[in-house]
């Protein structure tokens, strides 16, 4: 398990490093997807209840030093995105389009829900999204878009990075 | 691991995520108060590292593949550029003619120097990657003079414009705290009516950035498209760097001034290098000793 936990962190930050360092080409209305959060979802989906969680403290922590946000912020969201998602552990079938999309946008709404959580308790200290932008709705729709193409690129993996699953 | 672990086994398995979320809560309820800083600034110096480092290869990549292409526009462009340059030699030299001349006239009207700020040119490593704290990674720290707070502006299409401030300092890679973020706060003043106001961010490179505090008096002598300047006035700002154009003008009357709509003077998507002020001449000082 704790191997599985140190290399989803690793796969985790590099896909944020790659989403800040190479994505700005394809942003859309200064959106670009959210790489970590979707790899996220599906290592949580996959694992359960400690191993993708735990991914996803460490891997926020590590944004939360590479960006402007209060450090635990990203830890937070992160970790409840993980938890939420780790929750449907094994309720579904992953196809290969339907469910990727619906977890890919579903998550960022949690995301945002997650951020609203602790700006109730935070206030300004912390930045949340407004449900009323489009910011947040054009976020979920290109997750939701990305997410088939980063399942299906991270189901080789599936042995490495959700042991449990892959011995079943 | 066992195939069917004990009740004990799957109770703690399923604290987990409440401890980790637990965690980052102390973690917040710490940084957001005064230990701040000392955490991140060592992350960023650690973790900038790594980010520069997928920037590199990015940009090893992406300019492996320009470089062919462009080879062979350099032959062309050698030629013309050979020619050219023969004509602009004769130019320099009257220019030089023409830049001593206007130096003397300055010096008889009258007129300081343009103030010149000292910089250090940085490259775009990364963007912050959620789109709540819009955050801009470059690719120097404090080895090469960078401090917290420092301004940062850019050039694009001919213009200086403001881009933010030095928010995190690591050893070689600084944050960048744009000014559209939503917490980000610059004074400004219309470079042609001279009112003064306060700009904020919106958060987004697509929202436009908001004046407030305009004196109502001003909405006559406001015109869609005028230049707004930082005033320089109690800021860690220079004064007179371009921050945008008026977009838009709002009268509510319940409120005792007006706000302004401002199209950013420049295009942040298409950033990729910018300039760190490192020292502000004092240029009231400056006149007061004339």
């Amino acid at each position: 398990m704790i191997r599985s936990i140190i290399l989803s962190t690793l796969l985790l930050i590099g896909c944020s490093f790659a989403q800040s360092a190479w994505l700005g080409g394809i942003a859309v209305l200064g959106v670009v997807p959210d790489l970590s959060l979707v790899a996220l979802i599906w290592i949580s989906y996959m694992n359960g209840p400690v191993s993708g969680p735990a991914s996803g403290f460490l891997a926020g922590l590590v944004e939360d030093f590479t960006s402007a946000a209060p450090l635990g912020f990203h830890a937070f969201v992160k970790t409840a995105v993980a938890t939420a998602a780790s929750l449907l552990h094994g309720s579904f079938f992953i196809d290969r389009f339907l469910l990727p999309i619906v977890l890919g946008t579903l998550g960022t709404i949690a995301k945002a829900l997650a951020a609203g959580f602790l700006s109730l308790f935070f206030g300004s200290a912390v930045h949340s999204y407004s449900f009323l932008d489009r910011i947040i709705w054009l976020e979920a729709a290109y997750n939701g878009l990305v997410a088939p193409l980063v399942f299906f690129l991270l189901a080789p993996l599936k042995r490495a990075l959700a042991p449990e699953r892959g011995r079943s | 691991m066992a195939d069917s672990p004990s009740k004990e086994t799957r109770r703690t398995r399923r604290a987990v995520p409440g401890i980790l979320l637990v965690v980052s809560l102390m973690c917040l309820i710490i940084s957001t108060r005064s230990l701040a800083g000392v955490p991140e600034r060592v992350g960023i110096t650690v973790f900038g590292f790594f980010e520069k480092g997928f920037a590199a290869v990015g940009s090893f990549v992406s300019d492996t593949l320009a470089s062919i292409a462009e080879l062979r526009r350099l032959r062309a462009d050698y030629q013309e550029l050979a020619g050219k340059l023969e004509r602009y030699t004769n130019i320099e030299r009257g220019l030089a003619d023409l830049q001593a001349e206007n130096r003397r006239l300055k010096e008889q009207l009258g007129f300081s120097d343009q103030l010149s700020y000292e910089r250090i040119s940085a490259r775009i490593v990364a963007k912050d990657p959620a789109s709540l704290y819009p955050t801009i990674l470059i690719n120097k720290g404090i080895e090469d003079g960078i401090r917290k707070d420092m301004p940062v502006v850019a050039f694009q299409d001919g213009i200086e414009g403001l881009v933010g401030r030095i928010l995190e300092v690591g050893h070689g890679t600084s944050i960048v705290i744009p000014i559209y973020d939503g917490s980000s706060f610059v004074a400004a003043r219309l470079d042609k009516a001279r009112h003064e106001g306060l700009v904020g961010g919106s958060g987004s490179t697509d929202e436009p950035l908001v004046m407030r505090f305009v004196k109502k008096s001003a909405k006559d002598e406001v015109q869609y498209g005028d230049l707004v300047v930082t005033s320089g006035f109690e800021s860690i700002y220079p004064p007179d760097i371009a921050i945008g154009r008026v977009q838009k003008i709002r009268d509510l009357e319940y409120q005792t001034s007006i706000e302004m709509d401002l199209d950013p003077i420049l295009d942040f998507s298409r950033l990729e290098y910018v300039f760190v002020i490192r020292s502000v001449p004092n240029a009231r000082t400056e006149e007061a000793s004339q």
